[in-house]
């Protein structure tokens, strides 16, 4: 692993850990705000995004019909994954409060505890590998020659 | 005609204009154009084969001062809009809305920035970035003007949803019908809800209407990548792209922006058609390459995220890939049942309590269009300005639609290649037929066709799009024109140019410009003055748990405040024949209404600039009788003045036994 892939796979976690730590600043501060609304829009999808990266990418998108742009794919994928960053977040922040709510255990420090440590988890995580496209034998007519 | 998806379809000729229609017959240009480099056009010189459309220009490498260009009149829209909002004053709006009272250098800057953006996205030759910074730019002009102007947030239903956090947070979990009444709906889809009151702690603030003001840009801000991807799986054509996301921002006055589960149900529903439309297409299936199960994954988060937030937005879905089942591209059943599955789960489970409540209601308004797109007593615009700005906002979706039905007939070769993108705007129409979702049906079936119709809106506005192969020969024609009469056919090109330049300019102007009206038009209604929300916060500060609030409407700030303990009553509400009463016999009547409340808790009258706008814009009460009403409450010895400011007067009810307060 280069430290480029370390610092990419440990930022969503860390970014979890540091508004935790956020939260012992005064109410209302800017810096607590932006550490928050950070990791909460993005942290736990970019960790997830992070794990699935290879499965998502194995197959090519849909896309237009003329190909006048080599680079069009590739930057329609780049802003798919920024597309599934942000609202896996914020499906993961809406799935865990409601729950939570719903339990009667609601708190926000426990939902951003809980959010951080799933983050963290991923994190470990190794990339979830593409599944092998199925075995294809090509067809011989019967009787032919092999 | 099933689209050409693969490779080796897209090398077969697609449908052409009539006169192609035998030329692409033959071995197919495509093939050669696409074997042999990525575009015809950058492999060709412009002196060989001339050009037809500036979108088949090579990428030119321009120099750093026709780079920088565009940036030049989106700085001067941004300083205008910003000197504008420290000159427009809003203490006294009048039923223009914000439109009056606006300075002058908005509307200039809107026409710099509109105008700005248009020379941009044309021109083959500037970055893309400058016209995604130009859509930044719309979206802070249209979408943070009022967080910028007014001091306390917009619209009643936002301080409602507010009130719907502090309940939650105060309860510490779900409450039911018993012990909340109505609003125990919002217990029953809480996903926003515990999402914004966990934020709100997390902040450290002690109320959402510390950032509620900013949702419509945050959530209009959600909203550009999905929409962005879905115009990306159709064309390449940044004009296309950049076009109909501006737009979507411009016609998407209906005002579902602002801080509720919708706005974010709605983001999210757009970014699931992103993902369906990209990744379950059955090209690659053909190709051997199944997909992956990842994506299903993927996309039963953001449905759950979706169902547990909105009724209606879940439904919205369904229809809208049942459609895309339709083509035999996303013949793909399995989005469509996750969809339904986890809907009626929840809706058997979590919801169970509000829908057979609501059943027999929802039923009996099946088929029933014409009641489902009435919009009944109480939402009557009344008064110039009230009427000039429905008929605004009438106008700007009108014209829109129009545009994409043009679109849709101009643009033969864009029809068939973007047909799902056709199903998917089409389908929310029969919604119509479903319900009347409290006489907003029809704004909501805009809203969600709105993604598609923009691009069709968009393709009206842009040259035709063509085949490869019809492209390749238009540049033979045009090459063979140039070397023969060029002179001939010099003024019919200028003259096509100056149409295909200032008439989308034109239509660009009148709809960004025609946004505001429709979009801020009733901002005498939804603005409520600080000293309001100080009148409003000073009767829930001292009424008694059981108390009784009495207004002419429910469009006052924090009018939900305290829901659990506090009961309401709107009079307007109310059947009309007591409407009346209470009009020829004020202070008794209500005085009568109020008179079961029994100490210690307490009976107020509340009475509100924003009741009074909205009672008088909406065609209900006038002023007069609503001062009236008023006038008759404060000589009445049955009433007491409790406290009145210059936004409102709240009375309380003399009770009989005792020393009253």
């Amino acid at each position: 692993m280069t430290p480029q892939e370390l610092v990419v796979r440990m930022l969503p976690p860390f970014g979890g850990w540091l508004a935790l730590a956020a939260l012992a600043l005064p109410g209302g501060s800017p810096l607590r705000g932006a550490a928050v609304a950070l990791f909460l829009a993005a942290g736990p999808g970019a960790a997830v995004v992070r794990v699935c990266a290879p499965a998502l990418g194995a197959r090519p998108a849909e896309g237009p019909v003329e190909r006048r742009d080599p680079g069009f794919a590739r930057h329609s994928d780049l802003l798919e994954r920024l597309m599934l960053t942000l609202f896996l977040s914020i499906g993961a922040v809406m799935l865990v409060a409601t729950v939570l709510i719903a339990t009667h255990t609601f708190s926000a420090q426990r939902m951003l505890l809980t959010l951080t440590l799933l983050t963290t988890l991923a994190a470990f995580c190794p990339p979830l590998r593409a599944s092998p496209p199925p075995r294809t034998t090509p067809r011989t007519p019967k009787g032919s020659a092999q | 005609m099933r689209p050409p998806v693969t490779p080796r379809e897209r090398s077969t000729p697609e449908p052409t204009p009539a006169r192609d229609g035998a030329k692409t017959s033959g071995s197919g240009p495509e093939t050669a154009s696409q074997s042999s480099s990525p575009s015809s056009s950058e492999s060709s010189s412009p002196a060989h084969e001339p050009v037809t459309d500036l979108s088949d220009l090579p990428p030119a490498r321009p120099g750093p001062r026709a780079v920088a260009w565009p940036g030049v009149p989106l700085l001067v829209a941004l300083a205008l809009w910003a000197y504008a909002m420290r000159h427009t004053d809003i203490s006294r709006l009048d039923d223009y809305g914000l439109v009056s009272a606006l300075h002058p250098t908005f509307w200039a800057g809107l026409a710099v920035l509109t105008t700005g953006f248009w020379f941009t996205v044309r021109d083959a030759r500037r970055p893309g970035a400058w016209s995604a910074a130009y859509v930044l730019g719309l979206l802070v002009m249209e979408r943070a003007t009022q967080a910028v102007l007014y001091p306390t947030p917009l619209y009643a239903w936002a301080w409602k949803h507010e009130a719907v956090i502090d309940h939650l947070l105060s309860a510490g979990g779900l409450q039911s019908a018993d012990q909340v009444g109505d609003m125990a709906v919002y217990d029953q889809w809480p996903g926003f809800f515990a999402a914004q009151a966990a934020l709100q702690r997390l902040l450290g603030v002690d109320s959402a209407t510390m950032f509620m003001a900013w949702w419509p840009l945050v959530s209009s801000l959600m909203l550009l990548l999905p929409l962005v991807l879905i115009y990306r799986t159709f064309t390449e054509d940044r004009r296309l792209i950049w076009t109909a996301v501006w737009l979507f921002y411009v016609a998407n006055w209906v005002g579902q922006d602002y801080f509720s589960p919708q706005s974010v149900a709605y983001a999210l529903h757009v970014g699931v058609l992103a993902v369906v439309l990209r990744r379950f297409g059955r090209s690659a299936v053909r190709r051997g390459r199944p997909r992956q199960a990842v994506w299903t994954v993927v996309i039963s988060v953001m449905i759950v995220a979706i169902v547990i937030s909105h009724q209606l937005t879940p439904g919205m879905l369904a229809v809208c890939l049942l459609a895309l089942c339709l083509s035999r591209r996303y013949r793909d059943w399995v989005p469509l049942v996750m969809t339904v599955v986890i809907f009626l789960a929840w809706c058997l489970t979590a919801a169970l309590p509000f829908l057979s409540a609501a059943m027999p209601d929802m039923i009996r308004s099946i088929g029933d269009v014409g009641a489902n797109v009435e919009t009944g007593y109480g939402a009557t615009p009344t008064g110039t300005g009230a009427i000039a700005t429905s008929w605004a906002a009438r106008l700007l979706s009108g014209s829109v639609l129009l545009l994409a039905a043009v679109g849709v007939l101009r643009q033969r070769v864009l029809r068939h290649r973007a047909r799902p993108l056709l199903l998917v705007a089409a389908a929310p129409l029969p919604m119509f037929a479903a319900s009347s979702y409290g006489s907003e049906m029809i704004f909501r079936v805009l809203l969600f066709m709105l993604p598609g119709a923009a691009f069709f809106a968009a393709a009206a506005l842009l040259p035709k799009v063509r085949t490869l192969a019809a492209a390749a020969d238009d540049a033979t024609d045009a090459a063979a024109q140039e070397t023969g009469d060029g002179r001939a056919t010099r003024p019919a090109t200028a003259r096509r140019w100056a149409i295909g330049t200032w008439v989308p300019l034109a239509a660009l102007l009148g709809g960004t410009l025609v946004f505001v009206p429709a979009y801020s038009g009733k901002d005498r209604i939804n603005y409520f003055p600080p000293q309001e929300v100080a009148l409003v916060r000073q009767l829930f500060d001292q009424a008694p748990g059981g108390s009784l609030v009495v207004a002419a409407n429910r469009n006052y700030p924090d009018a939900y405040a305290s829901y659990g303990s506090i009961d309401h009553y709107w009079f307007l509400d109310d059947a009309r024949s007591h409407v009346d009463k209470i009009v020829r016999d004020p202070a008794a009547t209500l005085a009568d209404d109020m008179a079961g409340v029994e100490r210690p808790a307490r009976a107020y009258f509340l009475l509100t600039q924003g009741q009074l706008a909205n009672s008088e814009m909406n065609g209900q009460l006038d002023k007069a009788q609503l001062d009236r009403i008023r006038a008759s409450v404060a000589a009445s010895p049955r009433f007491r003045l409790v406290a009145e400011n210059g936004a409102g007067w709240l009375y309380v009810l003399k009770q009989s036994g005792g020393a009253e307060r």
